[in-house]
């Protein structure tokens, strides 16, 4: 039986004024898991999460935090979500200690020992100023406080930015750790990289709608595989005439195809010709990102 | 709690400017407490040689009889006796020579309105064969007033007097400014400086935030009162003036001040919820401060004008009451605060409504 959905997203509206933010968007977020938000700036990434925490106030639909009314019970989910914004500030003039504890506080949560186990991993000085610094030391404070109050929900918005490639890693690995904790974790990024590497399902959105939600090894597996076969002689397009290959483009004694099913038919047939080269690519992330924003979404 | 450590968190990040302030305050009440004596001193703006002129009215039908009596000058053979409707008496408008004794009766009918004409009377004394003149005193028929008494239809003269002045004139546009600077900074700064994102995914209501930071500056305003007052008791006490007024008075016409500038927090933080801006915010509050300020010296100026003091919140804290120990009007107080928790649900409807902005 499927477990019921940390969040619950149905037909999630935000106009402003006659501008569309978010339309119509569906989406579930279950218990234990990583959800990668992908999208280009713009996209609706951050009118999502916003309208999630109550932020923003939505013009349609329902989000449903822990079966919770996100508007309704807003208070009740604010102590079980942990929240990093993509573009955050606070007070210059303190410690960042004193600024933590504060937040902590907040939360209603006193026990310091994940906040100072955090900032000591993440190599963060807890007795500098705020204002003194630097970007990638400020968004580790924001790290820092999404996740010091031990919250079963983390909702981060761009949670790298600033984060030199080593922390990166280090903050990777820290989340893996979370997620083994049994945390959920809702993170929207442009980092593809890091996306495939931590997250377990990716829902990708354009234009404030939703193109598409599916674990990573599945959307690649539906994507296909980029073949490019380079034969002796000339090519006989026909050959390709099958099901489950697209997009078949011949250039002289090269022919590049996307293959999404039959590959074995493929091959086959291919092999009866004199083949000087051949290649096979499974698409990045990368790729079948860049495809569902040129294309508008196919899949 | 989280109430008390959200203000303890504004306090440490703003102590400076909360310090500093109250530095200017204690400064300036006890300053300007010290020029007591040398004002006080102005006020007895007597008539040149009134000290020798004896004045006594009494109401004869249509007018008064000014019976005037002066001091015997040697050799005077006579004296003279000049009438003015002012002190400069530049163009007397009677004369009177030859009054042999020390006393003369003059006769001022009413004016048309049936008050009594304020008159001058100066006396000189004539003597010699060059018939040589010497001052000998002035008064009027009139109880003075100086022209700030005029203006403001109350006795400065006293220690009262002199501290309604000071609340009056400087008490509402320093403290009024003051506070609204730091009421409308308190909620847009956490706009400007992209923190109400994080303030408000924690688990506090948007009504708990705004409760928050009008407690803040409504405590802060209140400690600022009873520093006043108490710095007034010292103050006071240093001019030799204590024994004319009470310490609990001093402290209650500071601390009766209060209810009006929660009005200006209200308001303040009702421009900076709706305009976002702080510049916007504390440009708007300037101009409810200062239209206030107006609305009641226009008022205070002219009796004419004095209908326009109900519109005006300054109007509501009777600090003259407190000084002279009469009766306090709840009832205005409760007014105020009544405005204030007004403004402050309007707000509150405001910002729970209200988009949070990146």
């Amino acid at each position: 039986m499927k477990k019921k959905p940390v969040l619950k997203i149905r037909n999630l509206t935000k106009l402003y004024g006659d501008i569309v933010g978010i339309k119509n968007l569906d989406l579930d977020v279950y218990p234990g898991e990583i959800m990668g938000f992908l999208g280009p700036n713009g996209a609706g990434k951050t009118t999502t999460i916003r309208a999630c925490l109550g932020l923003l106030q939505k013009t349609e639909g329902d989000v449903k935090i822990f079966g919770l009314d996100s508007h309704e019970d807003s208070i009740e989910i604010r102590k079980r979500t942990g929240y990093l914004p993509g573009d955050f500030g606070l007070y210059d003039d303190l410690k960042v200690k004193t600024i933590l504890k504060y937040l902590l506080s907040q939360s209603g949560v006193s026990d310091e020992s994940k906040m100072r186990e955090l900032s000591e991993r993440l190599e963060l000085d807890l007795d500098r100023k705020y204002g003194n610094l630097s970007k990638g030391n400020r968004q580790k404070v924001g790290i820092v406080q999404a996740f010091m109050a031990d919250q079963d929900f983390i909702i981060l918005d761009e949670p790298t930015g600033g984060l030199d490639p080593l922390m990166q890693q280090k903050f990777y690995q820290f989340l893996k750790e979370e997620k083994e904790k049994g945390k959920t974790i809702f993170m929207s990024s442009h980092i593809l990289a890091e996306v495939e590497e931590v997250c377990d399902r990716v829902a990708i959105i354009r234009k404030g709608k939703l193109q598409v939600v599916e674990d990573i090894g599945s959307l690649k597996e539906k994507m296909g595989k980029k073949l490019v076969v380079e034969f002796d002689d000339g090519v006989d397009p026909s050959m390709f005439d099958l099901d489950g290959v697209q997009d078949v483009q011949i250039d002289g004694r090269i022919a590049t195809m996307i293959v999404t099913s039959n590959l074995d038919e493929v091959i086959k047939r291919i092999s009866k010709n004199d083949i000087v080269n051949m290649s096979l690519e499974t698409f990045s992330l990368d790729q079948l990102f860049l495809t569902y924003y040129r294309e508008g979404g196919s899949g | 709690m989280k109430i008390v450590k959200t203000m303890m968190m504004e306090l440490k990040n703003s102590w400076r400017g909360y310090g500093l302030f109250i530095l200017v305050v204690i400064l300036l009440i006890g300053g300007f407490t010290q020029a007591f004596p040398a004002f006080s001193e102005a006020f007895e703006d007597e008539l040149d040689g009134s000290e020798n002129i004896e004045v006594d009215v009494v109401e004869d039908g249509g007018g008064v009889i000014v019976r005037l009596s002066w001091v015997e000058i040697d050799d005077a053979e006579n004296y003279t006796l000049l009438v003015g409707a002012s002190p400069q008496m530049i163009v007397p408008i009677d004369r009177v020579d030859g009054i042999q004794e020390m006393h003369y009766e003059y006769y001022t009918p009413y004016d048309e309105d049936g008050s009594m004409p304020e008159t001058y009377f100066a006396v000189v004394a004539v003597s010699g064969e060059e018939r040589e003149n010497e001052f000998v005193g002035m008064e009027t028929n009139i109880d003075r007033r100086s022209p700030l008494e005029e203006l403001w239809g109350m006795d400065y003269g006293d220690i009262q007097g002199f501290i309604s002045v000071l609340w009056d004139m400087w008490w509402f546009l320093l403290i009024g400014l003051y506070v609204g600077y730091i009421s409308v900074n308190s909620v847009s700064k956490d706009f400007e400086e992209d923190r109400m994102d994080i303030l408000l995914s924690k688990p506090i209501s948007r009504k708990q935030y705004l409760l928050e930071k009008f407690s803040l500056v409504a405590g802060y305003t209140l400690f600022l009162m009873i520093i006043a007052g108490l710095v007034l008791i010292g103050s006071v006490y240093s001019v030799g003036e204590l024994g004319n007024v009470t310490s609990s008075a001093l402290v209650l016409s500071a601390v009766l001040s209060w209810p009006v500038f929660l009005v200006i927090i209200a308001f303040s933080i009702l421009a900076a919820v709706y305009l976002e801006d702080s510049k916007k915010a504390m440009g708007l509050s300037f101009i409810f401060i200062l239209v206030e300020f107006g609305i009641h010296l226009v008022g205070d100026i002219s009796d004419s004008l004095k209908h326009v003091r109900p519109y005006t919140i300054i109007s509501y804290w009777d600090h003259e009451a407190a000084l002279y120990g009469e009766a306090i009007s709840l009832v205005d107080v409760g007014f105020l605060i009544v405005i204030a928790v007004v403004i402050f649900v309007v707000t509150l409807k405001l910002f729970e409504r209200k988009d949070i902005p990146t």
